[in-house]
């Protein structure tokens, strides 16, 4: 069985020692049930555990025992009393115990678990208070709270504790770690994970994140240590990250390294900066998330020895701040926010202060006319009026001459461009000229349909004759597939169109804004698809109905002979019974529509060209393209470097 | 890394000293070849003057009024300096049409500019890296342009706007061509491979693994079939444009970095340079150098070369020694060596109608110059 191996003691004290009883799981307490998942308190002397509940001891009031015995261990040996813990130390521990992670070291409580299993399932294997399986997987080792009563332990213990709580708060993500990386920088210079111990920082994911500070300046007041020469006290990052600044921030770490005595007069500004790191940010950093050039934790810290490590930790902190101002989009919560602000208040006022301390008395002057004011950091003037006024200057003087010397020669685009825009006008004539045709045939036809109106109904023999011939064959309907007699073909497929038509949409997001057209495009909006319907007004089946045709109403179609020679004659057949001429008017008008369709789009086209066409000439010797280029002759007598002097 | 700069990258700055000191054995045994290669160049050049093929190879025949045109020579004198680019101009090339001319520059801009007259027309901005090549479309209203930031652009001209984006290649695209179609754009890449692009869609249609070093010219002949490709390895490549298949491999002895390839406008002969400064005119059906220029200076930068047709038959190639050099065609000796420039002239184009060279040089000069000539 597990608890075996483990266990120090023999499991033979007391009688509830029977763990192996052929089961998988370990059984405890009391109520023999092998559940471990709620508090648990284990006795000193028998090692059996007791689930809480079952023995009537709360978590919160074992917080307060220091030794404990079960009740058979106490009736059977007299001696072993209940022991408590010390005001004081009760008080320090309910401070430090709020979410963090459980101790396993120490004294009489801190006996690990009855099997390791058990030990990795709690997390961790101290007896009081410890038994919270929780899912806190990692044996911690690096909190040694030794919570053992002796005085000047505790006294101890308090200055520390006070320490403690003074860089750590106890709550966030990176105080609730129990274990170090091992990766990063501040782990690999400990000496467990075989570094030289120069640094002495916690783990860079243990740093909390709202009060840690990586101050060198005043070590003192973090962890005990000797005060170092100043190089090493500014914790050289890893170079590689400074490689990233550099490519970065070429300007920040040159500029760093022009200046490295400055730097370091100046550590004080800096290690204020340098922050708590988030440990989010540093693991999205570790995974790479914000570099494309690849983790530039692992690799070796030998690339670049020249660079100072005051330097680097300068380029670094610009970089925080710049990685910081990144996350805080991300990041919602109120205290890392605040904390944020007032870091970015407290760049914001180095930066100035640092370009001062740089360059005092290197910065270049304006170059503004007239103007002796040193020039704004990251610019050439002082202020932008000094900008516009060199411009206007540079202007003033440039320009004429340019225009000079465009205008020597003649200028063979120009001279394309106005032959273009001559034939788009014309074109555009011919056009208009069309449309108006159009609109004359528009017209005409309209009256052609009001006359066929008015003329009376007749029954004709003509209109029968063909009738009896073409009834044997059968046509199919184009649309919907039916067989249907030819006589009526015409109207049947007519009528099955428009109604799968009127089922689809046809349309564009814009309305037609057409001046002086009177009826071209259906234009019906369709809020669903959000467009206007663009099928010609006569023919869309979607948005209009054909009129209901009265019983009386006549044909009246202009019969023609030869399919072009107008008779004269219109059709008097009754409307209803016409199947030769169904629907002409509808379709006539829509021939016509169509007709003006097409100019306006051709018209549209043209004033398109003309645009390109305009625009190019105005860009083309405008004052930008002036001032920014420039065509030197050399021969005065050459303009154009055409042969013959044609097109 | 945007002009065709080679030193930097490995491999070719290490073979080019160990070449230049071969030189003596090297021209020797190319003036050899020289020769014999003169005497079949006259061959097959009346042999397509019998034909009737009358493009870049006039014959070298006994008639005298002939022999008097190939030897005249041509006198360009410097007529229009462009100026405008703000870094230096990587390219230049006269539009099919013989209107304009582009140029493209390593300030990620390509302004076009009148031919004739050599005024300032429009840019066109794009691009976020330096472009190293651009190329015309037959029509004249588009171009190409390959970019160090990995992409082509296809442009219309006449509006300036950007049409499409091709995106494929891994490392700077260096050169482009559109084929005689223009349906078709083929890139050579920093990446080892030339890409086959379709206009219309955008879209990449084939890769070929051509090379094994950067690709730094590619080109197809006149009628779109075939496709030549040369590479700092010192290969140049012929590959079938339909099916991708690679035809031949043109190696000479040595094999310098090729640093331009370029079909001659009948489609028979292939002009290639190489960092060695020389130019070498090939017959690549039968793979044997014809003709071989030198007197230039190119061992560093990838220099553009041309065939000029329109008056008599010249070679003309830029130089790093601020010279734009022409050469007889036929006799291989320069006629004519046009300074103006102050730093590389890293580009010469002709015009296809007239008698108009431009040429382009690099950073410390980053003008243009029209030159023109009457014969």
């Amino acid at each position: 069985m597990e608890g075996d191996g483990s266990d120090p003691e023999p499991p033979d004290a007391g009688e509830d020692s029977k763990s192996e009883n052929g089961e998988n799981a370990p059984i405890y307490c009391i109520c023999r049930k092998p559940d471990i998942n709620c508090f648990m308190i284990g006795c000193d002397n028998c090692n059996e555990w007791f689930h809480g509940d079952c023995i009537r001891i709360t978590e919160k009031m074992a917080k307060a025992i220091r030794e404990w015995y079960c009740r058979e261990c106490r009736e059977k040996d007299p001696k072993l009393e209940i022991r408590y813990r010390h005001k004081k130390s009760r008080e320090r521990d309910s401070n430090e115990r709020d979410g963090s992670e459980p101790r396993d070291e120490g004294g009489g409580r801190k006996r690990p678990a009855p099997d390791p299993d058990l030990q990795r399932r709690a997390g961790s294997g101290t007896g009081v208070g410890a038994m919270l399986a929780r899912g806190s997987a990692s044996p911690h080792k690096s909190s040694p709270q030794p919570l053992v009563a002796t005085p000047s332990q505790h006294h101890q213990q308090q200055q520390q504790q006070i320490k403690r709580s003074a860089r750590m708060c106890g709550e966030c993500e990176a105080c609730r770690r129990t274990e170090d990386c091992g990766h990063c920088d501040f782990c690999r210079d400990m000496k467990k994970f075989g570094g030289p111990n120069k640094i002495r920082q916690k783990c860079r994911l243990r740093q909390c994140q709202l009060r840690a500070r990586l101050s060198p300046v005043t070590p003192s007041e973090s962890l005990p240590r000797p005060r170092r020469p100043l190089p090493t006290q500014q914790q050289p990052q890893p170079s590689q990250k400074l490689g990233r600044i550099r490519e970065d921030e070429g300007s920040v770490a040159s500029s760093a390294v022009k200046e490295p005595p400055e730097a370091t007069a100046t550590p004080e500004p800096l290690s204020d900066e340098d922050l708590p790191l988030d440990p989010d940010l540093y693991q999205d950093f570790c995974a790479g998330a914000f570099d494309d050039h690849g983790l530039p934790w692992m690799s070796d810290t030998e690339e670049s020895p020249f660079l100072d490590p005051a330097l680097r930790k300068r380029a670094v902190k610009v970089k925080h701040v710049k990685r910081r101002e990144k996350k805080s989009e991300k990041k919602k919560e109120e205290r890392y926010k605040r904390h944020r602000q007032k870091q970015k208040h407290k760049d914001k006022w180095k930066h100035p202060e640092r370009a001062d301390v740089k360059d005092p008395a290197s910065l270049p002057q304006c170059l503004g006319p007239g103007c002796v004011r040193p020039a704004q950091p990251g610019s050439k003037y002082c202020s932008d009026d000094c900008g516009m006024k060199l411009a206007a200057n540079r202007i003033y003087e440039i320009l004429p001459q340019r225009i000079q010397q465009w205008q020597q020669s003649p200028c063979i685009a120009e001279e394309h461009g106005k032959k273009l825009l001559e034939r788009i006008r014309r074109e555009q004539q011919s056009a208009r000229t069309r449309l108006q045709e159009m609109e004359r045939r528009f017209h005409e036809l309209e009256s052609i349909i009001a006359r066929a109106k008015q003329q009376a109904v007749r029954e004709d023999e003509e209109s029968n004759e063909g009738d009896s011939d073409d009834t044997d064959l059968q046509i199919f309907c184009v649309s919907c597939g039916h067989p249907i007699n030819p006589r009526v073909a015409l109207r049947h497929m007519e009528r099955c169109y428009a109604k799968y038509e009127s089922q689809t949409s046809f349309g564009s997001m814009y309305p037609t804004r057409i001046e002086g057209a009177t009826r071209l495009f259906c234009d019906v909006y369709n809020p669903q698809s959000k467009t206007y319907c663009k099928r010609l007004q006569v023919l869309c089946p979607e948005h209009s109905r054909d009129p209901k045709v009265p019983a009386d109403e006549v044909c009246g179609c202009p019969l023609v002979r030869d399919v072009f020679e107008l008779t004269g004659d219109f059709c008097r057949l009754p409307k209803r019974q016409c199947n030769r001429h169904y629907c002409w008017e509808k379709l006539r008008r829509a021939e016509v529509d169509l007709e003006r369709v097409r100019v306006w789009y051709k018209l549209d086209e043209l004033f398109e060209q003309e645009r390109n066409v305009r625009t190019a000439m105005t860009n083309r010797a405008g004052l930008l393209a002036l001032m920014l280029h420039q065509t030197i002759q050399h021969d005065p007598l050459t303009t154009d470097l055409r042969s013959s002097a044609d097109r | 890394m945007f002009v065709r700069n080679v030193a930097g990258t490995p491999g070719p700055p290490i073979t080019v000293p160990t070449q230049i000191a071969k030189k003596p054995k090297y021209r020797a045994a190319w003036s050899r070849a020289g020769r014999l290669a003169d005497q079949t160049w006259s061959f097959i050049a009346m042999a397509t003057e019998e034909s009737g093929d009358a493009k870049a190879e006039p014959a070298l025949s006994s008639s005298t009024n002939r022999s008097q045109k190939a030897s005249e020579k041509p006198d360009y004198a410097l007529k229009f300096t462009l100026v405008g680019h703000t870094e230096a101009v990587s390219s230049v090339k006269f539009s099919p049409n013989g209107e304009w001319l582009a140029s493209s520059s390593a300030d990620k801009v390509i302004i076009i500019w009148g031919a004739y007259d050599g005024k300032y027309e429009k840019t066109l901005y794009g691009h976020n890296q330096e472009i190293s090549d651009i190329d015309w479309s037959s029509d004249s209203s588009c171009l190409v342009s390959a970019s160090d930031d990995k992409t082509l652009k296809i442009w219309d001209v006449r509006s300036g706007k950007c049409l499409k984006t091709l995106k494929g290649h891994s490392n700077y695209v260096f050169c482009c061509n559109f084929n005689p179609l223009s349906n078709l754009i083929i890139s050579g890449s920093f990446d080892e491979s030339v890409k086959i692009w379709e206009v219309k869609t955008g879209k990449c249609l084939k890769t070929l693994s051509a090379h094994s070093d950067p690709v730094s010219a590619v080109h197809f002949n006149c009628n779109g079939s075939l496709i030549v490709s040369g590479s700092y390895d010192g290969v140049c490549r012929i590959w079938d444009a339909a099916s991708g298949q690679c035809l031949k491999a043109l190696v000479d002895e040595d094999n310098p970095p090729v640093s331009f390839v370029k079909f001659s406008p009948n489609g028979k002969y292939i002009l290639i340079g190489t960092l060695d400064n020389t130019l070498k005119l090939w017959d690549y059906s039968r793979g044997r150098c014809l003709k071989t220029y030198t007197g230039h200076k190119n061992e560093k930068y990838c220099i553009f070369a041309n065939f000029s047709v329109t008056g008599g038959k010249w070679i003309v190639s830029g130089s790093e020694d601020n010279l734009v050099y022409i050469w007889n065609l036929q006799t291989k000796e320069i006629v004519q060596k046009l300074q103006g420039h102050t730093d590389v002239v890293i580009s010469a184009a002709c015009h296809p109608t007239e008698n108009i060279i431009a040429s382009a040089a690099l950073g410390n000069d980053k003008t243009i110059k029209l030159w023109m000539s009457n014969y």
